[in-house]
């Protein structure tokens, strides 16, 4: 019983991993990026800092900005009141 | 109405402008042990793992006002939690952004994978979606007085949840993070000059928090002044 069990459902747990425990691809690409890829991966993937810092900025600029919209309905209030 | 003390806002919110600026020329200046894959990208610890921490005092801050609340009944408790919950969201997101990118070019190289289900980043997301939650809740109660005591409660039950979240579970599996098992942990494989930017960078964007919540926090309680709400915060 348990043999048949077994023959019908191959083992398969060598070929996945429930989650991220190894390198996706621990071999680095032979062929050369292109397009976005190369700009990024080029000056030893300085602009990879760069897109970070400027995705923190520009969340921060947006919240500020937000901040910023928040006020000016206040003000807008405070002089329809007055 | 009771405000915040502007003198000390002021003061702390120069400081801070200055002080990431330095930290932001010693991120980019200073220079660096160059690993394999790694490259420049270790540069991004100055900046993806501060979110995190950021994220947490965030978290902190508003756990420790939603307590106050249930102690005091004062609204302007309230007000302070909900917006350092604002700030813990928007810190978590781009810690999630910042290190889906960063995870795209040196773990993913070469394979077209942004996500990949690492245990840290599935936690943090289910973290952000805790206090994602915690704004849902709120908006489906209309008394004011009721929404702030069951947010609290919420609040304080989702801070529970964060060290082990963030950092307890994830450091029990297997993950390409730093101080996961089979993984050497950051004080382990960190070079002194990077330290020497990370402390400081942490620091800073706590202190950039501050600013942000501090100044959400003034226009909230002047929205409420205006409204005629609780003028005797």
């Amino acid at each position: 019983m348990l043999s048949i069990l077994q023959q019908a459902t191959p083992d398969t747990t060598q070929a996945a991993t429930a989650y991220d425990s190894v390198w996706t691809n621990p071999e680095l690409p032979t062929q050369a990026a292109s397009g976005l890829e190369a700009v990024m991966l080029s000056q030893d993937k300085l602009y990879v800092v760069l897109a970070v810092v400027l995705i923190i900025w520009f969340g921060l600029l947006f919240f500020v900005l937000r901040t910023d919209r928040k006020l000016d309905r206040l003000e807008r209030k405070i002089a329809d009141e007055n | 109405m009771k405000t915040i003390n502007l003198p000390h806002y002021r003061l702390i919110r120069t400081a801070v402008f200055v002080w990431m600026t330095l930290v932001l020329l010693g991120a980019f200046l200073l220079q660096i042990p160059r690993i394999n894959i790694l490259e420049h990208t270790a540069r991004n610890l100055y900046f993806h793992v501060p979110m995190w921490f950021t994220m947490m005092a965030a978290t902190f801050v508003s756990a420790y006002h939603s307590l106050q609340y249930l102690r005091t009944n004062q609204p302007v408790r309230d007000v302070r939690a909900r917006e350092a919950a604002v700030l813990a969201v928007t810190f978590g997101i781009l810690g999630l952004v910042t290190g889906s990118v960063w995870a795209h070019y040196t773990w993913y190289q070469g394979t077209d994978l942004w996500w990949n289900f690492d245990p840290k980043q599935s936690m943090a997301a289910v973290q952000v979606l805790i206090y994602g939650a915690y704004f849902v809740l709120r908006s489906a109660i209309d008394d004011l007085e009721k929404r702030g005591r069951i947010a609290a409660v919420y609040n304080v039950f989702a801070i529970v949840t964060v060290p082990f979240l963030l950092y307890v579970l994830p450091r029990q599996m297997e993950s390409l993070h730093p101080g996961a098992e089979g993984n050497p942990a950051f004080s382990d494989i960190t070079h002194p000059i990077m330290r020497l930017v990370f402390y400081p960078a942490v620091i800073g964007f706590i202190g950039l928090f501050w600013v942000l919540y501090t100044q959400r926090v003034r226009a909230a309680l002047l929205h409420r002044h205006v409204d005629g709400l609780y003028d005797e915060l």
